[in-house]
Parts: structure tokens; C-alpha cells; sequence
């Protein structure tokens, strides 16, 4: 870890501190956090330094996120919004738009990327949210569900169609017809803000779609997946680590039958697969990292891999961490229940495991 | 759509010889199988978006451009010779300059 990022760890470290459990179970996180992390440019540390943020590689992000998660998967998952919402406008919008927007991401604007709906998740062509020019202004509607960090979001970037092709359309929170609800309860990242978000004929300036709109729903959603996946993935590298330090500890200082609970063998299996979970998250998260910071072509199949991998493995982990603290761990809030929550959504969302299965496959049959 | 993979679209070509031929490595290179400049890359067989992904990885790369905001339309990937057109359009001449 270098030190611009070893310093911003501790600096999120200390600004958790034992919170997260209190957040978990109010399925909030204080606003004060969110904004403190906005400010400091660490919601979206790959904005590059030209628009005011900090410029990290793919690689050193990656290892912050990680650290993120291994503290709070709510917070990283605002994290992973913030970043998948700069990353669009970093690709999608055309210079004088991402000179405006970007800034104000790197210093304490939070976004949220609006792209499910009750009736297009995996199926994102099946998108019914519309945006139509109306006179020399333009106008949005449609609803958004599971939104994530919606609850603290001032911009959303919503997946629209336009005409026969698509948009990305910067909507400030504030706009008249804009209406969030916060989602009762979900099964994990309990204090993201995940909301339904609606639209009712949201009236807006020409210049709110992101590079004038019109390009193909497909390619749109690919490219803030792309970022979204890779955060994903090193959060859930994140949290392993959770699971290593909580398994670990537990199973050396906990007796039973006259010695730790680590020096039985059936234990001590869960430990080292455990460990190998880690350890193979954090590799294919790291050469997905390295093929983001190298340009690499390779890059757009790695992600995916990166994810499916590492979210699986943070699903096998986190179960065996559970079954390692047993009752001390089997209790909402603590880390080992938290991840294994937290993991199992991992699975789900930006892009499931099947969705990531049938991709890994396309990209077989494509290739053999 | 009904159409085969290597349907023409119909259009006329564009872009310099030099990068078509590139591009035509590049996809004969990554899917192991023969293509036309005309060919009609996303058509029912042929690719995915996530394949257009990395088109556009590979050309910004190669070509050192960026394809930014309106130009990541499918559209401007469907064919070796929109690609090469689009990278004759967006390619800035570097100092001295760098001619085919």
C-alpha cells in the first residue's frame, strides 16, 4: 500500500472506528460520514487530478476499497456508486459536461447510478424509463428500483432510453418530480440508502444527458459496470480479510475440549480455506487491476472474472467464518454476520452469478 | 434478427488500409475466425457489447485516442470500417507528424 493510500485507510479507520455494527442494524449511515468521505475525494479516488481528485491507479483504489469493505460493505458500497457514477461521466460525457461534473464529484457531490427496474434487472433492454426532447428542454420518466446509496445521492445518473437508442441523464435530487422512498430492509449493505427512486415528468436542461445521449443501452451499461464490478470485487476481497481476522482470532483463543477451537482438524480446514479465499480474491482482483492500469484489452474479461470470483469466494468465506465463531458471531451487526449478509448480495448485484457465468462462457465460445 | 454474422452492412468503406488491416488481425487474432471489413460485427452469431468494451479498450490503446461521450455507440464498432473511420476522425496528429 503506498502512502497517499495508507494514510486515507487509517484516516477511514479511525472515522468507523466500532460503528459499524450501530449502522448495520439502524440500516443507516450518518450523513456526517458520507459527506466527510465526499469532501476528502475518497468516495471516487480514480477521478484524475485534472478534475480535482486524487488520480489513484485501479490498483491503489482497488486496495482502499478493500480496506473500506473490510470495515463497513455499506460504505463501500456508496463507495462503489460514487466511483461507477464518475467513471460514466468520465467515459460518457464530452469535456465541457465531466469539467463541471467532475469536480464536483471529487470534493463532495454524491451520486447514485439509477439503472434496475422493477421489470429490467439482468435484462437491461428491457429498460421502460424514457427521456424525450420536449422543445429545447427534456423530459424524464420512469422508475428505479434498488438504488444504491439513493438515500444520500444529490445527483442521480439514470439509464434512459432515448428514441431507438439510449442515455445516461444527470438528474439533480431536487428536481421538481424527482420523489426517492428508502427500501425497508434489504439483506445486505443494510446502511447504503438503497431506494426506489421515481420520476414523474422530471423536466430538465438539454445538456443533462451525458455526450448528448444516443448511444446503445448495451454499451452504456457495460462501461459503469465495468467500474462497478471491479470495486465490487475488491470489496468483497475486503470482506475475506473481515472473515480471516474474526475466524482467526476466535479459533486461537477459544478452548474447548482441552485446546483452541483451531487445533481441531474440521476447524482448522474452515481456516484454511478460508485463507485461500483471500488470498484468490485478492489475486484476480489485483490482475484485473493491473489490466485496467495497463489499458489492457484483457481488462473488460477480467472484471468479470474478477467479480464472479471474488464474490463467490466472499460467499463460501463468510459462511465458514460464521460456522468458525458460531454463537459468538450469530448475531446481527457483528462482522461475521454482517458479511455473510453482505456477501450474499455481492452475488446479486452488478451482474449476478449467472449473468457473470454466461459472459465468462460468451467469452470462451468466442475465443475456442 | 435472422441474418447471419458476417452480413454486409450496406455502406461504403472508410478509413486508411493500414488500420483496417490491424483491425482485421486484431478480431481474426482474438476470435479465431476469418472476417470481412464490412462485416457486420453484433449482428445474431457475431459478438457481445461486452466484445464492443473491448474494441473500444483496444483502439484507444493502439491508436492513442479516446472515444469519449457520443462516439460509444454500437454503431461506430459494427464494422472494421466504421472503426477505422472513426479512428481517421478522432487520431490527433502528433508532432511531427505520424502518416500512414
Amino acid at each position: 500500500m503506498n502512502d497517499a493510500v495508507a494514510v486515507a485507510a487509517s484516516a477511514v479507520t479511525a472515522l468507523v472506528g466500532h460503528r459499524a455494527a450501530e449502522w448495520d442494524r439502524a440500516g443507516r449511515l450518518p450523513t456526517e460520514v458520507v459527506r466527510k468521505l465526499g469532501a476528502a475525494g475518497q468516495l471516487a479516488p480514480q477521478i484524475p487530478t485534472r478534475y480535482g481528485g486524487p488520480g489513484w491507479s485501479s490498483a491503489d483504489t482497488g486496495e482502499f476499497t478493500a480496506h473500506v469493505g473490510s470495515l463497513c460493505s455499506s460504505v463501500r458500497s456508496v463507495m462503489t456508486s460514487q466511483g461507477m457514477a464518475a467513471w460514466a461521466v468520465e467515459r460518457l460525457a464530452g469535456p465541457a459536461q465531466a469539467a463541471e461534473l467532475l469536480p464536483r464529484l471529487a470534493t463532495g457531490d454524491t451520486a447514485a447510478v439509477a439503472f434496475s427496474e422493477p421489470q429490467a434487472g439482468s435484462d437491461l433492454s428491457a429498460v421502460t424509463t424514457t427521456v424525450a426532447v420536449d422543445g429545447d428542454s427534456l423530459l424524464l420518466t420512469g422508475r428505479k428500483v434498488w438504488v444504491t446509496a439513493a438515500d444520500h445521492a444529490d445527483l442521480f445518473l439514470v439509464l434512459a432510453r432515448l428514441g431507438e437508442g439510449g442515455a445516461v441523464v444527470v438528474v439533480p435530487r431536487g428536481a421538481p418530480g424527482v420523489r426517492v422512498r428508502r427500501m425497508a430492509d434489504p439483506l445486505g449493505c443494510r446502511a447504503a440508502g438503497h431506494a426506489e427512486v421515481r420520476f414523474d415528468a422530471v423536466r430538465l436542461p438539454a445538456g443533462s444527458l451525458l455526450g448528448d445521449g444516443g448511444q446503445s443501452l448495451s454499451l452504456l451499461a457495460t462501461t459503469a459496470l465495468t467500474y462497478g464490478r471491479i470495486s465490487v470485487a475488491w470489496g468483497c476481497v475486503g470482506i475475506l480479510r473481515a472473515c480471516v481476522a474474526a475466524a482467526g482470532e476466535h479459533a486461537g483463543l477459544r478452548h474447548q475440549f482441552g485446546r483452541p477451537l483451531g487445533r481441531h482438524q474440521l476447524v482448522a480446514r474452515h481456516l484454511a480455506e478460508l485463507w485461500a479465499a483471500e488470498q484468490v480474491a485478492t489475486r484476480v482482483c489485483e490482475h484485473a487491476s493491473r489490466c485496467w492500469d495497463d489499458g489492457s484489452t484483457d481488462l473488460v474479461t477480467a472484471t468479470v472474472l474478477a467479480k464472479y470470483v471474488s464474490a463467490g469466494q466472499a460467499v463460501r468465506g463468510a459462511a465458514a467464518a460464521v460456522q468458525v465463531l458460531a454463537s459468538a458471531g450469530a448475531q446481527d451487526g457483528h462482522p461475521v454476520a454482517r458479511a455473510y449478509r453482505d456477501a450474499k448480495l455481492m452475488e446479486i448485484i452488478e451482474g449476478s452469478t449467472e449473468m457473470c457465468q454466461l459472459l465468462l462462457a460468451d467469452h470462451v465460445l468466442s475465443r475456442w | 434478427m435472422t441474418t447471419s454474422s458476417d452480413r454486409a452492412v450496406p455502406e461504403t468503406a472508410g478509413g486508411s488500409d493500414a488500420v483496417q488491416a490491424e483491425l482485421l488481425r486484431f478480431l481474426t487474432a482474438r476470435t479465431r475466425k476469418p472476417w470481412t471489413a464490412d462485416a457486420d460485427l453484433f449482428a445474431s452469431g457475431g459478438l457481445s457489447s461486452l466484445f464492443a468494451m473491448e474494441l473500444v479498450v483496444h483502439l484507444e490503446r493502439t491508436y492513442g485516442i479516446a472515444i469519449r461521450g457520443t462516439d460509444l455507440r454500437l454503431e461506430n464498432f459494427r464494422t472494421v470500417w466504421r472503426m477505422a473511420a472513426l479512428v481517421d476522425r478522432l487520431r490527433q496528429p502528433a508532432p511531427g507528424g505520424r502518416g500512414e
